[in-house]
């Protein structure tokens, strides 16, 4: 066998369409959780389908499941918007032009307001170890490993992120 | 107030959900059945397992290298050895370095019967080494050789003899050619033969070369001198040729001397005697085959470790710079995304 004989499709993974519409929702949800603005996050979901799907052909199950490997790419996408944004020192204008395209900037359906108001007031790193840790269901490993952090960490982050979003909403509770 | 529970259950149950366009432009990206291909077998391995086969092989090569090395070069050091305890011995022997020393190992069972051609003019000399049981012996041995000296009309050039533990004696004395092979064979007697070399150079073409030139200067001296006494010769003529008289007459002389020393030198042979006790020789006891393949893989490790250090002083700015920058780029990359975050 020669290095260019292509090689065989790996038949037992799934395919990058059953993928996308399984995890969809759990990158859009991510993304919306870190940038916490609709607009941007949907841009960076289809950047990041597109970067997926062009490197799907040399994703290695054994190596992480696709929901990891997706992630990765997510936050790797955000930080490159994040970096790009702050050079630019673009980002109110961009906030603000999303704000006038009429997009209703929730987390999810069925948000209480005041939890809305509480998760705003998170920064971006504690809103997204919410999201990978509550909303996503990732273990500490896993989310670790992509947050390049130890787990140790991960469980301090998200303990504080939750301390933070209890006592917003008990100030919440208190006012009302 | 909402408890942690309620408060995760809520966000768990407000998972929010991709826009329907959003949706549909995801799914115009694979309208193929896309799938991972197979992992090709990889030509490169992760850097731990290299390091698992690598650190471990290397060891094993320089182990065994080491090894098999050490033993092909303990043969070397083998003869080395063995030509080192020779000359030592024979330098103890003759109290002095620079002695003669026999340059090999003759058996001694076996006696020298070589001698001189008795119509030919040769310079024949011997170096004998005998062994004797103790210092004592040396004097008896050494006063033996010198009385079996005079009683073949022989003399002692030189004589040296050294006393104490480990006594030994080197004698050098000179005896007519006649007499050379019964003189080794007495002074063979004197003790176990260690080791003996006769060597015989033919002076005889040397001394015919010599006697041919005198002749021929014996012969142009007298014709010189019968013109001088003849013939009535101008001032410059008579000059040229005293001149010339004068000059074969010195040449004349040196051939004398040295046709004189030469059959000196081939009447009288040199002898070389060394006599020396057991412990001269077995005072260093070779080292065993193992001892030397050991000494032998140990040197040769020695400088392996200390080749590759020069190696790793050599590279180690180069691999803490680079470690540095990775490092530092990590760490600000790190820092970076942290501060974006913090936002």
């Amino acid at each position: 066998m020669t290095l260019d004989t292509p090689r065989p499709l790996d038949a037992t993974a799934p395919s990058f369409a059953t993928v996308a519409e399984e995890l969809l929702d759990d990158v859009f949800g991510y993304l919306l959780y870190l940038t916490k603005n609709w607009a941007i996050a949907e841009d960076l979901t289809g950047e990041t389908f597109e970067t997926a799907f062009k490197k799907w052909r040399r994703f290695d199950p054994g190596r992480g499941t696709p929901r990891a490997w997706l992630l990765t790419i997510a936050r790797s996408t955000a930080l490159d918007w994040f970096r790009a944004d702050a050079r630019r020192r673009k980002r109110e204008e961009r906030a603000e032009a999303a704000d006038r395209r009429g997009e209703t900037d929730s987390f999810g359906e069925g948000f209480s307001a005041e939890l809305e108001e509480s998760l705003r007031t998170l920064s971006a790193g504690e809103r997204e170890v919410v999201a990978l840790r509550i909303v996503l269901d990732l273990d500490s490993e896993e989310t670790a490993r992509l947050l390049g952090i130890s787990a140790t960490a991960v469980s301090t982050r998200l303990s504080r992120a939750l301390s933070k979003l209890e006592e917003r909403m008990r100030d919440h509770d208190v006012v009302a | 107030m909402t408890s942690s529970p309620d408060l995760i259950h809520e966000l768990r149950a407000s998972r929010p959900s991709a826009p329907l366009a959003l949706r549909a432009r995801v799914r115009e990206l694979s309208p193929a059945d896309v799938r991972p291909q197979r992992r090709r077998v990889k030509f490169g391995l992760p850097v731990r397992r290299v390091a698992l086969v690598a650190v471990p092989a290397t060891l094993a090569l320089a182990f065994a290298s080491a090894g098999v090395l050490g033993l092909v070069r303990s043969d070397v050091s083998s003869t080395e050895a063995l030509q080192r305890q020779e000359s030592l011995a024979a330098d103890s022997a003759a109290g002095k370095t620079g002695e003669l020393a026999p340059s090999t190992m003759a058996d001694p069972r076996i006696e020298s019967n070589v001698g001189p051609t008795a119509d030919r003019a040769q310079r024949v000399s011997a170096t004998l080494t005998v062994e004797v049981s103790d210092a004592d012996a040396v004097s008896r041995a050494a006063q033996d050789a010198l009385d079996l000296t005079r009683t073949l009309g022989g003399y002692v050039v030189s004589s040296s003899v050294a006393t104490g533990e480990e006594g030994s004696a080197s004698i050098t004395v000179r005896v007519p050619v006649g007499k050379v092979q019964d003189a080794i064979t007495g002074l063979s007697g004197l003790g176990r033969i260690v080791s003996q070399q006769v060597t015989i150079d033919d002076l005889q073409a040397t001394l015919d070369g010599l006697e041919r030139r005198e002749a021929t200067v014996r012969g142009q001296i007298a014709r010189i001198r019968a013109r001088l006494q003849a013939e009535s010769l101008d001032a410059q003529t008579e000059a040229v040729l005293r001149a010339r008289l004068q000059t074969l007459r010195g040449e004349l002389t040196e051939l004398r001397t040295g046709i004189s020393s030469t059959e000196a030198e081939a009447q009288m042979s040199t002898i070389q005697l060394t006599v020396v006790t057991p412990g001269a020789f077995d005072a260093v006891a070779p080292p065993s085959r193992i001892d030397r393949t050991i000494d032998e893989a140990l040197n040769i490790l020695a400088w392996e470790a200390v080749i590759a250090l020069g190696i790793v002083i050599v590279l180690a700015p180069f691999a803490l710079v680079a470690f540095a920058a990775w490092l530092g780029r990590r760490l600000y990359r790190r820092h970076e995304d942290e501060r974006l975050l913090a936002t």
